[in-house]
């Protein structure tokens, strides 16, 4: 009998767990700029590959989540304002990120692809040297880039540099691989006019996390639990089906 | 020139220019400019880290800053003179080409037409950054001048133009040689004011990835994330060469009516 109640009492434990964080909400924020990972659909709704997995981490772990909007260049001021809880945009996890903020377990896998015109013929990193290049502003692509040419520009959101590539003011736009396949792959005149010349392969694999608040372990603890569910239970699988679609 | 209008054309987008007579305007700038200066020297020297490195960045995005203002305010000065004359022509057509190039162009938010110029157009005229920057700022800003030109211009008395008409000067003399001498007095100042308002509008370029100074200071920003130093490293930068420039105006000002203190 008393077995029977102490088992009952972990199982009530073990159950209740995930109602501490139920009823907790936390404001996520998405710069909705960079498909297929977080964007604006036709109906002005924030969707992506980033979106779903939170949603999913929302189920599993009992809580609510509210998405935002918010420009890039903001994103990160955004968050240690404290006016956002997660940020939730492909945020590759680097050193100087993680002085400044905590990353979750990493959530998806990129390399930086350079996204040329059609007719230009760049092969490898050395073609790239001395060249126009573009990339949005502070993100892997960028530094990358900067690393081959001081001048790089940087724009505000990624789309404008592949605009500026087909007007010819550059030569080249580095950025994270599953986007540069949205961008130039996709139908459009993007697709008549670009493509992927190559992908960085011989850097450091890149790991996308969701970025918290240096110190919250809280909300650390949440993501955490909810990325181990949503891997374990193939929804992840599911999502890269869906979005990225290899 | 005993007909010389006292008018002073006020134009709010600039800085305000430290004019002689009024002494509270004087100590302020005093005060900002000083304030301004002790303050920046103190943080690249007593707060060398990040500072130092901040400012070391941002360096080369001035010369782009300063690039495009000089470029567009060589262009948009004769831009707004035409405006301001066609504003004034009795020349109907003339004076309706000018009046709504002015409506049309006062009606559109400059970053809409940097967009519209750099983005929307670069297909069909596929001009860089500093050339789309100083076209679009110029034909910005001339529409402004236009009527600040225009506004010069009508303060002069008509009995200026009476009188030069009747010694025998033709129409074109009399606009040349007698009311714009005489109207550069009132439109010097808010012209250099708006010198003033568009050398702080080129941080609206850096949306064209111009490395210009606030886009320098972004990129620096976005990756070490210490938003605050940064932005008020770039905005003490701004607002020492706006007060600098405001001082230059309030000189000049008080040079061309230096008969009038009299």
């Amino acid at each position: 009998m008393l077995k029977k109640m102490l088992l009952l009492a972990v199982m009530l434990l073990v159950s209740a767990q995930p109602s501490l964080a139920a009823g907790k909400t936390l404001r996520v924020a998405h710069d909705a700029t960079w498909p297929p990972m977080e964007y604006l659909d036709a109906n002005k709704q924030l969707v992506g590959y980033s979106v779903d997995y939170i949603d999913a981490i929302a189920k599993e772990t009992g809580i609510t989540v509210e998405h935002r909007n918010v420009a890039w260049a903001g994103i990160f001021a955004e968050l240690g304002a404290g006016r956002t809880d997660v940020i939730a945009s492909s945020v590759t996890i680097t050193k100087d990120r993680m002085n400044a903020m905590d990353f979750s377990e990493p959530y998806y896998t990129v390399q930086q692809a350079v996204v040329t015109r059609k007719d230009a013929e760049f092969k490898t990193v050395d073609d790239l040297k001395g060249k126009r290049l573009g990339a949005q502003i502070s993100t892997t692509g960028f530094f990358a880039g900067r690393a081959l040419n001081r001048d790089i520009k940087s724009y505000d959101a990624v789309g404008y540099a592949m605009e500026d590539l087909k007007n010819g003011n550059l030569d080249a736009v580095l950025c994270d691989d599953p986007v540069a396949a949205d961008f130039a792959l996709q139908g459009g005149s993007n697709a008549d006019q670009l493509k992927i010349a190559f992908v960085i392969t011989d850097a450091e694999t890149e790991h996308y996390g969701f970025a918290v608040r240096k110190g919250d372990k809280e909300t650390l603890e949440i993501l955490n639990r909810g990325i181990k569910a949503v891997q374990e239970k193939g929804i992840e699988a599911e999502l890269i089906k869906k979005w990225i679609g290899k | 020139m005993a007909d010389t209008p006292n008018i002073r054309i006020e134009v709010s987008d600039g800085a305000s220019i430290p004019h002689p007579g009024d002494k509270g305007l004087v100590t302020a700038w005093s005060i900002a400019f000083f304030g301004a200066l002790a303050l920046l020297v103190f943080l690249i020297t007593v707060m060398a880290d990040p500072f130092w490195d901040i400012l070391q960045f941002v360096a080369d995005g001035l010369i782009i800053t300063f690039q495009v203002t000089i470029f567009a305010i060589m262009l948009s000065l004769p831009i707004g003179l035409l405006t301001g004359l066609g504003r004034l022509s009795t020349n109907k057509k003339i004076n309706l080409l000018a009046s709504t190039y002015v409506e049309v162009i006062r009606g559109i938010p400059l970053m809409a037409q940097l967009f519209f110029l750099y983005y929307g157009m670069g297909k069909i005229f596929g001009v860089g950054g500093v050339p789309a920057a100083v076209i679009a700022m110029s034909v910005c800003y001339g529409a402004y001048m236009g009527e600040v030109f225009r506004a010069g211009i009508s303060a002069i008395s008509h009995g200026q133009t009476e009188a030069a008409r009747s010694l025998g000067f033709s129409a074109r003399q009399t606009m040349r040689l007698v009311i714009l001498p005489q109207a550069m007095r009132t439109i010097l100042p808010p012209v250099g004011n708006e010198f003033i308002a568009m050398l702080k509008d080129t941080s609206l370029v850096s949306v064209l990835a111009l490395s210009d100074l606030l886009r320098r200071g972004t990129e620096y920003a976005g990756q070490y994330f210490n938003y605050f130093e940064v932005f008020a490293l770039v905005s003490l930068i701004y607002l020492i060469i706006t007060l600098i420039l405001s001082k230059l105006v309030s000189i000049m000002e008080a040079r061309l009516n230096y008969y009038d203190r009299r």
